[in-house]
């Protein structure tokens, strides 16, 4: 076998493995990681997955993904914990509030570009914040405890798998998902939006709409975590969404490569690893954290699965020539467009 | 050559800040017309494209497209009328292939551009862009991201995705900007053999490329228009050596 | 052929036609609330009037820490996330030199001043040079500063909110004739400094020659560059005054309000808010975005029916929204 071939095979094998030891996590690991680690990184994942997604496939950078989390987690429960509604029922329902807070976020924001655009979402972010630490309803800064996920899910703290394998699963269907989406009219419009759009207003499509829908499917995904994450924790406060929460998601993504959907979860991994085991060894691991958070932004603005995008590239260029066919999204330049 | 006037303009102005840029324009291009735009920089070709595409609203004065009042109509409505244009340094979409950037030219101009599913229209939008693609040469190209392609290649492409709505009104800014010889040779060809339903208007610095394309020249200097004529009147004119050679002779 | 559009006058004119009814409901509101009990010192006039004086000393507050924010941007395109740890860090050192080593308040403000430029400077030289244009990494990298600073202020200042003590002359309050209202000096002296520093930068800007070479790199960097102007030196001075502009709001804030963790983050937002809503670069914007988050926030704070305090976030919210859907780059925003 070739050196190339020989490498592929490798790539392919660790892929392949890590998708194994997801699938069989329970069975592999303790109830603890199970539930302290593993369904964290899963629906923080999908959380910073909205980021990357709407970053990736339409030049987005949004920090709002953790309020339009938030609007979903505090919807569920309250309607599940006061209202008493089905926890499936209380979940759809937030769903569809999130999506119509995404809709009027993306519809404001849409008109902006660039770092105005991200300042726009933080001010979203921030302000969101802020109600839920306000509002009575929803728990002031107590949040809402007691937040049951639906029974078939069963106990999330004692028995993580159900609620690990549905996490799971959403993250699964939802990553095949914009996949299959971005070779859509609807997502190849959206990444032409990312390129150029001033090009795209010429070939007539309207920017600001696309923009919003963008928005609004990022919201839906970022909704889909908030739920899980209330039913995870069993319960919500305004504390799972402060600016602390929003850089950590924007962390996530930076570390796994913010314009890659897969690095959503692989910086949800390390983060969470860190988070758990890390955070002991030193009362400054804010501090560490910022000082890799600064060296990745640097060094590699791809994060680690730039990193490895490059490491292929170049065994591959050593083992004999040919580059890989392009696979979309790459990542956008910079500087130009801002 | 007959018929009403398939972009008409009237008084058209546009100020920027200080800068007067477009001054009373009046223009008619009739369908199936080949009409160069020629002026030294700063004349206000691109400002009078932008006017008439849509992506800079007037100071003052009209633009009738197709027969009907455009002035106040967004850019992406007037294209979806028939209207495509190119832009000075080439706008495609780097991140995405050959193949997908000229799907996205067919798409804009058709409906579905929201769908979330793969459909047989798809396939027809694909057929269209590999159909473009061959047209202005690149078909052997269609896999390669735009990103990675040369100058003149992305230039093609240009021309490919106004090329690919099938427009009425097609308008180039400098199509040969920046090409070789040789290619300047293929976008000369390719012009030159496009049917009469497409109207073709364009901005060219290249006196070969526009003379060679051109049956009507319209000459701008200073935001005006100051003359108007054939290829070989525009040639034989004192008016024009003047203006382009004149800054440097005048005194 | 139908022409979908409408017409060009009316979509001039309806957005600022919106955000004036908008304005006259709210005004209507006050004034009923306010005045609808008669201007007699038992009525609602007094407390109108103290309100509006905090409105406006806040908006002074978030002015001066706001304009060092959009001198930042409308220079160098910067968008400095950890403006707000550098208005923490002036109040800290303030309050840590006031507090712990005797210092006197004034002293003390200019040392804050310049610690605040000083980190401001630093962290510009050695993140922000090489990378000019890159807007995104740019934040990315202030992000990440931001979280740094915030750690090392909790371990050198605490946790526990603090408070400047206001020197002497200005630790007690005016009475302002009338109504016999008293209102803290402090303030006063505050709005007073908003003031002072307003038409200072305005002056700076647009009367002195570096002023000039400022209001050049901001139009067209490169080509000030090519006239041999030495525009990292500029930039370089922009910074420092912009960063020392936060500290010195940190110092303010900290004697009219207080200082604790979690402060940065709330006037990075009011200072993106003011700035979003006044446009980028602008002074004026600066100046107006500052006096409307100002008084909304204390008007609708008060006004509105006790149970609602949480939706006084709404109308900031609101009046973001109202903005940005009449001007999409704030009022006096140059759009790119």
């Amino acid at each position: 076998m070739s050196a190339r071939r020989a490498w592929a095979a490798t790539w392919y094998g660790v892929v392949a493995g890590v998708l194994l030891v997801a699938a069989l996590c329970p069975v592999l690991f303790s109830t603890y990681f199970t539930s302290a680690v593993a369904v964290i990184v899963l629906w923080t994942g999908l959380a910073a997955a909205s980021l990357t997604f709407l970053a990736g496939y339409g030049g987005m950078i949004s920090l709002a993904q953790t309020a339009l989390f938030g609007v979903a987690g505090f919807m569920v429960a309250k309607l599940s914990v006061e209202q008493h509604w089905n926890a499936w029922l209380a979940a759809l329902a937030a769903l569809g509030v999130a999506v119509g807070v995404g809709l009027l976020f993306g519809a404001i924001a849409s008109g902006s570009e660039g770092i105005y655009f991200l300042m726009i979402t933080l001010a979203f972010a921030m302000l969101t914040y802020y109600y839920f630490l306000q509002a009575p309803t929803f728990g002031a800064h107590e949040g809402i405890n007691g937040v049951m996920p639906p029974k078939l899910l069963g106990d999330p703290v004692l028995h993580p798998t159900r609620i690990y394998y549905a996490a799971l699963i959403c993250c699964v269907l939802i990553y095949a998902g914009v996949r299959y989406l971005g070779r859509t009219a609807f997502g190849l419009t959206l990444q032409g939006l990312r390129d150029d759009p001033v090009r795209m207003s010429a070939l007539g499509y309207t920017v600001r709409l696309h923009r919003t829908l963008a928005f609004a499917s990022a919201a839906f995904i970022a909704s889909v975590a908030g739920v899980l994450s209330a039913w995870d924790n069993t319960r919500i406060s305004p504390g799972s969404i402060d600016i602390t929460r929003t850089i950590d998601i924007l962390t996530v993504a930076v570390i796994g490569g913010l314009y890659r959907l897969e690095g959503a979860w692989v910086g949800a991994f390390i983060f969470v690893m860190l988070d758990t085991y890390a955070r002991g060894l030193s009362d400054r691991f804010e501090t560490y954290i910022g000082l890799v958070f600064l060296a990745i932004v640097i060094v590699s603005p791809d994060g680690v699965t730039g990193l490895a995008r490059t490491i292929d590239r170049r065994i591959r260029e050593l083992t004999g020539g040919g580059a890989k066919p392009p696979q979309s999204p790459a990542t956008p330049t910079e500087g130009a467009a801002a | 050559m007959s018929g009403a006037p398939l972009l008409r303009v009237r008084g058209l102005e546009k100020r920027f800040g200080g800068v007067h840029a477009v001054r009373h324009v009046d223009l008619d291009v009739l369908p199936g017309e080949r009409r160069a735009v020629l002026g030294p920089n700063g004349a206000g070709k691109t400002t009078l494209f932008g006017l008439v595409s849509g992506s800079i609203f007037p100071s003052a004065g009209t633009v009738e497209l197709f027969g009907g009042d455009v002035t106040n109509v967004p850019e992406s409505q007037r294209t979806r009328l028939g209207l495509s244009r190119t832009f000075q340094t080439s706008r495609v979409f780097g991140g995405l292939t050959v193949q997908d950037n000229l799907y996205l030219g067919a798409l804009g101009v058709r409906g579905g551009r929201l769908r979330p599913l793969r459909t047989a229209k798809d396939a027809e939008l694909r057929a269209a862009g590999r159909r473009g693609a061959e047209r202005v040469g690149l078909g052997t190209r269609l896999d390669t991201l735009a990103a990675d392609l040369s100058h003149g290649e992305q230039r093609q492409l240009e021309i490919g995705l106004a090329l690919v709505a099938e427009p009425r009104l097609l308008m180039l800014d400098e199509p040969a900007a920046g090409l070789s010889r040789s290619e300047r040779q293929l976008v000369t060809e390719l012009l030159l053999s496009l049917e009469r339903e497409v109207t073709l208007v364009l901005i060219e610095h290249d006196m070969d490329v526009a003379l060679t394309v051109a049956e009507q020249v319209t000459m701008m200097h200073e935001g005006r228009v100051v003359m108007e004529g054939t290829p070989a009147e525009i040639r034989a004119s004192k008016l024009v050596r003047d203006l382009y050679l004149g800054s440097a002779y005048a005194a | 052929m139908r022409t979908l559009a409408v017409p060009a006058q009316l979509r001039r004119f309806a957005g600022p036609a919106l955000g004036l009814g908008v304005l006259a409901l709210a005004l209507a509101w006050v004034g009923y609330r306010a005045f609808g009990a008669g201007f007699g010192a038992g009525g609602n006039v007094p407390s109108l009037l103290i309100i509006s004086l905090n409105g406006l000393t806040l908006a002074g507050l978030y002015f001066i820490t706001a304009a060092g924010f959009t001198l930042i941007f409308g220079l160098m395109r910067v968008v400095n996330m950890a403006h707000g740890s550098l208005y923490l860090l002036g109040g800290y050192v303030a309050w840590s030199l006031t507090a712990n080593h005797g210092v006197g308040f004034w002293p003390a403000l200019v040392a804050a001043a310049f610690a605040g430029g000083g980190v401001g400077l630093i962290m510009q030289q050695l993140f922000l040079r090489w990378n000019l244009g890159q807007d995104l990494r740019q934040a990315l990298i202030t992000i990440a500063v931001s979280i740094i600073l915030a750690d090392q202020m909790l371990v050198h200042f605490g946790g526990i909110a603090e408070t400047i003590t206001p020197p002497g002359r200005l630790a007690d309050s005016v009475r302002l004739h009338v109504y016999g209202l008293q209102y803290p000096a402090f303030r006063l002296f505050v709005l007073g400094a908003a003031l002072a520093v307003g038409c200072g930068l305005w002056a700076g800007i647009k009367r002195t020659r570096f002023g000039m070479v400022v209001r050049a790199g901001v139009d067209d960097r490169s080509m000030t560059s090519a006239l041999g102007i030495n525009v990292q030196f500029v930039f370089a001075i922009a910074f420092f005054v912009g960063s020392a502009l936060a500290a010195l709001g940190g110092v303010f804030g900290g004697t009219m309000l207080s200082l604790a963790p979690g402060e940065d983050s709330n006037f990075l937002l009011s200072s993106l808010v003011v700035v979003i809503i006044g446009g980028l670069g602008s002074l004026g914007g600066a100046a107006l975005g500052a006096l409307l988050l100002g008084l909304v926030e204390q008007l609708s704070s008060f006004y509105l029916p006790a149970s609602y305090t949480s939706d006084s976030i709404l109308l900031t919210f609101a009046l973001l929204i109202v903005v940005l859907a009449i001007r999409p780059a704030g009022f006096f925003g140059r759009t790119a």
